[in-house]
């Protein structure tokens, strides 16, 4: 399969009112193909970076390009082939899951029948279908972030951006996810994920990013970042280092 | 491809919609709290429209049926501009689900479109309880025909969209200056108020208009007095050609000048919109911070600080929280300044009211303003979802309540006592007189603090998906205030009335014990509650 650029964040920066800049110089490049890891300590910029790329947050300098559309200037077109899962899902509360997935389908333009198919494969997957006809607001942290996920990928996006995905999942759920997210590699779908877990990182991504302070301080595949070493060795050692 | 506006749109409504819960929730308590919130809804739209209708029977019977028209497009566009200008805060701007609906691929217009658009039909059940009524009230005395009827029934939909869009407006002008501060909350809320201040004053600069128009002396009756308001404010003008006349130029401009000011409005908000956000949600972390001594506080007043925290942390909660104080010290302020008698003039249009009768009513017309809203209504319900927090620490629910009750009684209190005082010395009230109103504004603090801490807890609400839910449309706030306002507009002209037959300080003295009677009562019951729910 041919790589494609999918996700260019090119001299990315964020500065806030107060003049501190969350973002510094932000550069990087996601393929079709790729789970791209993002990692970094509590408040580095890994979640302000990444609500940049989904379009919901404004950013001060550089250019985001998803699949060659620029996400300042055509953000319709980039959101519809780009899939956020939030590290903390903020559903709608008052709609039962199968309604929130029905309004997620509606946006996305996906028909009847595609829509059911999809809602079905997951659905079942995530074990989460005898719960579809109850209100989000009786589901556990987990259970929403099930419904997320899975409002991400009904539509088939070329591009899925998720904040630490693997939070509230239980083991069976992260075992789930993570085929999915090889079989949609496999597809050509890019994948930019943030996470704390270091290990799971390590196994499931081929390329990673390290972010301190807003600047990333190394970033290339998992094979040339983690050499004979573990990627736990490594970010400990370039955080204090840099 | 369904259109996307509709998509947003029914999924906004269908999210907070309460009938949706009650279809598929199983919790029968839950049920019930929805099948009583519709019925005391209910019962206020069937009040609104009974007092309509009255209105309108009274106009008729003085032989100003022909002025209906224009009353209804009036009291309509007040209602509107008042219902958006405290929510376009919480709806248009920083809610909650904001990340979620801008990763979806909408553009920023059609979201605040339809955030517009939601509070517009939200609102609609009370702007059509007034139409409907006023338009049977206009049946009674004009007999329309049937296009008549048509028309008006249409134009309901169309008339509270140029007041709401002016109220989106300031909102929005707001919103995006408070956005570049740190302090975004504190600046919003004092522009909030500023606007507020404008708008008041705006009635007498409007009536000043009317006023050099020549018409003071022909001013004799409510018809001439609205044919200058409708002059000058065009909807109304319109909205009243339309169907007394069957106008079509008239509807046409109504419609489309409505169409085409939100399509400008919401254009330019659209284009700022993200930048607004962006700055609203995100604040870096100053990473300043140094330990020094740390101040302790006993349990009681740190759930008090906690509440003051919770309010200033939300410009919703602190405009509708603290209006009634800031109104309290604007009127304390303006009777220094403003000869007591001059105003009692003008706000009963003549009617011979002395200051001097005032006196027994002076500590209820200040609660009239500090008594409005109490935060024990909402701070129950603003828990939301951090409610596990004050149920998880080692405190009983006495000590709760018993904290949110103290930070409205910090709030309140020392306010209500400066009106109080201010008015006093404006009056040249007696030092005994002065002193029991003194005694009666704390006991009517208290009575505030506890009738509306029954309330917040009886009708707590913690699934909202915007404070607006609880603080503007909560049926504890409606239980609260409602009853809580005629109570004490009925209660001001009884004591004046009886203060001309009897001892004026043995009326506040009996008020005195009858509220601080209540306010032990309803601090029971808010303690029992309390206990229950812990």
């Amino acid at each position: 399969m041919e790589k494609k650029a999918i996700l260019e964040i090119k001299g990315y920066s964020k500065v806030y009112g107060e003049g501190k800049k969350a973002a510094d110089n932000v550069t990087l490049t996601v393929e079709s193909g790729d789970i791209y890891g993002f990692i970094g300590h509590n408040g580095a910029g890994k979640s302000t970076t990444i609500r940049a790329v989904v379009g919901v947050l404004d950013f001060t300098e550089g250019e985001i390009l998803i699949d060659g559309h620029s996400v300042k200037t055509e953000p319709i077109e980039c959101k519809k082939i780009t899939a956020y899962i939030p590290d903390n899902p903020d559903l709608y509360d008052n709609l039962t899951g199968i309604q929130y997935l029905n309004f997620i389908a509606d946006v996305f333009g996906i028909d009847s029948a595609k829509r059911m198919e999809e809602i079905e494969k997951y659905a079942g997957l995530f074990e989460i279908t005898d719960s579809l006809g109850d209100l989000v607001s009786s589901y556990s942290h987990g259970m929403k972030q099930k419904l997320a996920i899975i409002s991400a990928l009904i539509h088939e996006p070329k591009l899925i951006v998720m904040d630490e995905p693997f939070a509230g999942l239980d083991p069976k759920a992260s075992y789930t996810l993570k085929q999915i997210m090889h079989e949609m590699c496999e597809k050509g779908t890019a994948i930019f994920f943030s996470t704390h877990v270091l290990e799971t990182a390590e196994k499931l991504c081929n390329k990673v990013a390290i972010i301190k302070n807003g600047r990333i301080i190394d970033s290339g595949t998992m094979e040339d970042i983690v050499g004979n070493q573990s990627l736990e060795e490594v970010f400990l050692e370039v955080h204090d280092e840099k | 491809m369904k259109n996307k506006n509709l998509i947003l749109l029914k999924m906004l409504l269908d999210s907070t919609s309460p009938w949706n819960v009650l279809r598929h929730c199983k919790d029968k308590k839950k049920k019930g709290r929805i099948i009583g919130a519709y019925v005391g809804l209910t019962i206020l739209y069937l009040m609104l429209m009974a007092y309509c209708l009255f209105s309108c029977i009274g106009y008729g019977r003085i032989g100003l049926a022909e002025i209906i028209p224009a009353i209804c497009a009036l009291t309509i566009s007040l209602i509107a501009v008042f219902f958006t200008f405290f929510k376009t805060n919480g709806y248009l701007f920083n809610f909650k689900e904001y990340d979620m609906l801008m990763s979806l691929p909408f553009d920023a217009k059609t979201v605040a479109g339809c955030k517009f658009l939601y509070m517009y039909l939200k609102s609609m059940p009370w702007y059509m309880s007034i139409s409907v009524a006023m338009l049977i009230g206009y049946e009674l005395y004009v007999t329309p025909s049937v296009v008549t009827w048509l028309v008006w029934m249409i134009l309901t939909f169309i008339l509270p969209v140029i007041p709401m869009l002016a109220a989106a407006f300031a909102g929005y002008i707001i919103t995006r200056i408070s956005a570049g501060f740190r302090k975004t909350n504190i600046v919003q809320t004092v522009l909030s108020f500023g606007v507020v201040i404008l708008a008041f004053s705006s009635r007498f600069f409007i009536e000043s208009m009317i006023k050099e128009d020549k018409v003071e002396e022909t001013l004799v009756n409510a018809s001439e007095s609205i044919n200058n308001v409708t002059d000058k404010y065009l909807p109304a003008k319109w909205f009243q050609l339309a169907v007394t006349q069957t106008d079509i130029l008239s509807i046409l401009l109504l419609v489309v000048i409505s169409i085409a000011l939100f399509e400008i409005l919401f254009f330019f908000v659209g284009r700022s919109y993200r930048e607004i956000n962006s700055k609203l949600k995100n604040h870096a972390a100053s990473r300043k911070f140094s330990m020094t001594g740390q101040k302790s506080r006993s349990v009681l007043n740190s759930i008090a600080f906690k509440e003051f925290r919770r309010m200033t942390g939300s410009t919703i909660y602190m405009t509708n929280g603290s209006m009634g104080e800031f109104m309290a010290l604007i009127i304390g302020i303006a009777v220094l300044f403003i000869d007591m008698d001059t105003i009692l003039y003008k706000i009963t249009e003549g009617a011979p009211v002395t200051k001097e009768m005032l006196y027994p009513a002076i500590a209820l017309i200040v609660y009239f303003c500090i008594g409005m809203v109490a935060t024990t209504v909402m701070s129950p319900s603003l828990e939301g979802k951090n409610y596990w927090i004050v149920k998880s620490l080692p405190i009983s629910g006495k000590v709760l309540y018993q904290g949110k009750m103290l930070f409205n009684m910090y709030m309140t209190v020392p306010f209500a006592s400066f009106a109080i005082i201010c008015i006093c010395i404006s009056t040249k009230a007696p030092l005994l007189t002065s002193i029991l109103s003194l005694i009666l504004g704390v006991c009517l603090c208290g009575f505030s603090t506890t009738w509306g801490c029954v309330c917040g807890i009886k009708h707590m609400r913690l699934d909202w998906e915007n404070e607006v839910e609880v603080i503007k449309q909560g049926a504890g706030v409606a239980i609260y205030m409602f009853p809580n306002m005629i109570a004490t507009m009925l209660l001001v002209v009884l004591v004046v009335a009886l203060g001309t037959k009897i001892d004026q300080n043995i009326i506040v003295g009996a008020l005195i014990l009858i509220v601080s009677a209540l306010a032990m009562i309803f601090y029971k019951k808010a303690i029992k509650l309390a206990e229950k729910q812990a």
